[in-house]
């Protein structure tokens, strides 16, 4: 019955026209695909659905382990012994569960977790936990794959745990053209070398984009004792812009005076954008030695590095400008110059106390609103 | 053969021409849209999320949304904007003229008084009535531009532009609401771009009708229950999923949505800002913005991501739809028409070489192609000139392509990011596209030519203000329940 059907239908698509026949192609593959997409939807749904299942029965388990075993337990506050001597009661961990590798994984998430609340020596038995259950090696086996996903992965665990990787191993990837796998290195190379962790600087050959450098910039000011250089070294010989633009950033953090001869020399660069983070840079280390300097190269400035000295003379504000600056908010015909020379007289308004008044009181409405502008307390920008 | 026979046969083979390329961009898109989503969602998962929250390197970013008597819920969506995730970052909420309470409202809740602000009108504008800062240190981002009405979406959010202190802009509409890491997002692609200028960002909206807020959150995602915006998700998700996603890898993306987009500040400005006479003005300065990058040799990109970061109230009733889609159409034409001179002109790159013969074919005559192709079956069927299981057989090769194009592109989506909390309701979407075909396709055919004849005829009409039945009333009954 089934094969006679079967051959008749047979012979009326080899007898149709050779248009019904690709549609009919067509619709049979249009139905197989949509009938596919159901299953994987509900084959993921399924998936993520167990996932969380079992994750949420797993991790109080491990929690408990953790907490009653390794940080509640006082037998392993010797203080005659080195964390990573101590022997943990791993015995405890020896459970069916975690023989299974997402398990194992859970268990590594979880451990990565408590470190990054707790510190000092509960944290030094989490990453000695992470050893003896030789965790490590999962991790190490990531570190070896081809695809850059395990890679990122194995870095961010072995960065989170404090393990040493070597040299020769993390500076090649410090310049890999994936992005993610080039940031994770670097971010990993900067937590974990303990002499140079800002020795990828001298080999970067790729850009440093703005979001790693926002990455680089939270690891760089909340990693605990990292040896912070002279950032002028990178600022003098670097041939990497988006290096000498970050470390700029990182010379006003750390308010590095010593860099400022280094920052000023960055004034002759013939990139503007990279002179304009010099002189935001000068300008927020208040560096008083530079106005004049300053106030001398700014007619032949683009805008953008105009604005930037403007701000820099209001940040500084020794009052020793206040005569430019009134000169510049009076007679510049570009509204945001006379804006940022406005409110550069505000912070300034100490050296001439009458000036302010007195622009208010002459300037014409439109100079008068932009003056009230940068007095009110209550606008920002 | 008569003549009438050979123009019946040029015009069949045309469509049939017409058909094949557009079942062959679709099938691409699919693909193309599958390594953008995946691409995507392997980096994201490397991305902290909170890594801009504290952060003093953070980019400045405005948040601009223009209100026109969105007084049932604009302090319910403004405080919602308040809760971003973001550091460094301004709200400007621009009055458009409203003629309810919109204003006092703003006022009253959230302490404003008026400042003396250096407004600068780089863009023209209606008048800036009053600008108003909040003397409440806890609303210190909020700022309320109170303006004469422009009878138009952009007229307002130009005066926003005019007012933003950053270099990016994010423009919403107030009855949005926005994931609280949006910004993040929209901005994560401009920083992480190597060595091309991208001028815009944009992002997956999703109808907001059953799902649940709190306090100007999203909490609960749910698929429309009733039927009209329920197709409505789909077809987001089909455009923005597959769609845009798709475009976005061969960095061809037509246009940043009007309820959520980051935009250049700078190009924006330097363009002209939003076109007040355009009824389709997010599109219009979108392509405008590449026209101005082609003209200046900026090495521009547009990116697009997956993930659903805005939540916006779908008309619910077939005459708010209509006047939505009828706006939408006739903004198309105009665009058209406006930059004709793009249309196959290499000088413009792949925007005038892949993307506006994309949008003339396949956007624009689409409804026309279709309606003149059912005129076509009428005349034919009362000649008695079908051959019915041909014809037969041939409605239903387009219309499990187009289910299947439909279910994909939910699968995209599904596997990227497991929306919605139960199989059943990813199911029940699934579902939606079986009647796509029949119910929701005619609407847009003829509300699209509706559109064009508006176009050509020159009717007036308004911006279109939707009337809004507000999210409050959603998290109440969620509450109740």
């Amino acid at each position: 019955m089934f094969s006679e059907s079967f051959s008749v239908l047979f012979h009326d698509f080899r007898y149709a026209p050779l248009i019904i026949q690709i549609a009919l192609i067509f619709i049979v593959i249009a139905v197989v695909a949509t009938l596919l997409a159901y299953l994987s939807i509900l084959v993921a749904r399924f998936r993520g659905y167990r996932n969380d299942k079992r994750l949420s029965k797993l991790q109080p388990l491990i929690d408990q382990l953790l907490i009653e075993h390794i940080l509640m337990n006082e037998s392993l506050n010797d203080p005659n012994l080195l964390p990573e001597q101590v022997q943990l009661p791993i015995e405890v961990f020896d459970q069916p569960v975690f023989q299974k590798k997402w398990a194992r994984q859970a268990m590594i998430d979880r451990l990565i977790n408590f470190r990054k609340n707790v510190r000092g020596a509960m944290g030094d038995q989490i990453r000695n936990l992470y050893v003896q259950l030789e965790l490590d090696k999962e991790t190490l086996k990531k570190m070896k794959s081809g695809k850059w996903e395990k890679k990122v992965q194995a870095l961010y665990e072995f960065t989170s745990m404090d393990m040493s990787i070597a040299d020769v191993t993390i500076l090649p990837l410090t310049n890999s053209r994936n992005r993610e796998l080039r940031a994770a290195a670097r971010h990993a190379y900067i937590k974990l070398s303990k002499n140079e962790p800002f020795k990828f600087f001298d080999v970067a050959t790729e850009p440093l984009l703005e979001w790693d450098q926002v990455e680089l910039f939270k690891i760089i000011s909340t990693t605990e004792h990292i040896a912070i250089p002279n950032f002028a070294q990178w600022i003098t010989y670097s041939s990497n812009k988006s290096i000498v633009s970050f470390c700029l950033k990182l010379i006003v953090h750390y308010n590095q005076l010593s860099a400022v001869p280094a920052v000023v020399k960055l004034l002759n660069t013939k990139d503007h954008y990279l002179r304009a983070d010099a002189i935001n840079c000068l300008g927020k280390l208040k560096t008083e030695t530079v106005e004049e300097k300053l106030v001398y190269m700014y007619d032949s400035q683009p805008l953008l590095c105009q604005l930037e000295i403007l701000k820099a003379l209001g940040r500084i504000s020794s009052g020793k400008y206040i005569d430019f600056l009134r000169q510049e908010f009076l007679h510049a015909t570009d509204f945001e110059v006379r804006k940022h020379a406005a409110k550069s007289i505000i912070n300034n308004q100490w050296a001439a106390k009458g000036l302010v008044q007195e622009l208010v009181d002459t300037a014409t409405s439109e100079n008068k609103l932009i003056l009230k502008h940068s007095m009110n307390p209550l606008i920002k920008y | 053969m008569t003549i009438w026979e050979t123009i019946g046969k040029i015009y069949e083979n045309t469509i049939f021409v017409y058909g094949s390329i557009l079942l062959v961009t679709y099938a691409l898109l699919a693909i193309f849209s599958f390594i953008a989503t995946r691409a995507y969602a392997r980096k994201a998962q490397f991305h902290e999320e909170d890594v801009l929250m504290s952060s003093p390197l953070a980019p400045g970013i405005t948040v601009l949304a223009p209100a026109f008597n969105e007084g049932l819920t604009i302090i319910f969506n403004v405080r919602s904007l308040l809760t971003l995730n973001y550091s460094n970052y301004e709200i400007i909420i621009v009055n458009d003229g409203s003629t309810d309470d919109s204003l006092e409202q703003l006022i009253n809740e959230f302490e404003l008084v008026p400042v003396d602000f250096a407004y600068n009108a780089k863009i023209q504008t209606k008048p800036v009535r009053k600008i108003y800062k909040s003397i409440n240190p806890a609303y210190a981002k909020l700022m309320v531009i109170d303006k004469v009405n422009g009878k138009s979406k952009a007229d307002a959010v130009n005066a926003g532009i005019n007012a933003a202190a950053h270099p990016h802009f994010v423009c919403t509409d107030v009855d949005c609401i926005l994931d609280k890491n949006t910004i993040t997002e929209l901005i994560k692609p401009v920083m992480q771009e190597k060595s091309k200028r991208v001028i815009a960002t944009g992002a997956t909206l999703r109808i907001a009708n059953s799902c649940d807020f709190d306090a100007g959150l999203m909490v609960r995602m749910r698929p429309p229950k009733q039927l009209l915006p329920r197709f409505q998700e789909v077809e987001y998700i089909r455009a923005f999923v597959l769609g845009k996603m798709g475009w976005s890898l061969l960095n061809c993306v037509p246009n940043v949505s009007g309820g959520l987009g980051l935009f250049d500040k700078e190009i924006a400005i330097r363009c002209g800002g939003y076109d007040h006479s355009s009824f389709g003005e997010d599109m219009e300065l979108m392509t405008r913005m590449c026209r101005y990058s082609h003209d200046n040799k900026i090495d521009y990109a547009i990116r697009y991501i997956p993930k659903t970061l805005c939540w916006t109230e779908a008309p619910s009733t077939v005459k708010v739809f209509q006047r939505q889609r009828t706006r939408w159409a006739r903004g198309l034409a105009q665009l058209m028409y406006a930059h004709f001179g793009m249309f196959l002109n290499p000088r413009y790159g792949r925007m005038g070489m892949i993307v506006f013969p994309y949008n003339f074919f396949f956007e624009l005559l689409a409804p026309i192609v279709e309606i003149t192709g059912i005129a076509y079956y009428i005349i034919m069927a009362i000649l008695g000139l079908i051959n019915w299981p041909t014809a037969l057989w041939l409605l239903l090769f387009v219309y499990t392509y187009s289910v299947m194009i439909t279910t994909i592109a939910i699968l995209w989506d599904q596997l990227t990011f497991r929306y919605y909390k139960t199989w059943k309701e990813a199911l029940y979407l699934c579902a939606t596209p079986f009647m796509e075909f029949f119910l929701y396709h005619p609407l847009i055919v003829v509300f699209s030519i509706k559109g064009y004849l508006n176009f050509l005829t020159g009717k007036k009409t308004g911006w279109g203000n939707m009337q809004r039945r507000g999210f409050q009333t959603t998290v109440k009954v969620a509450t109740q329940k």
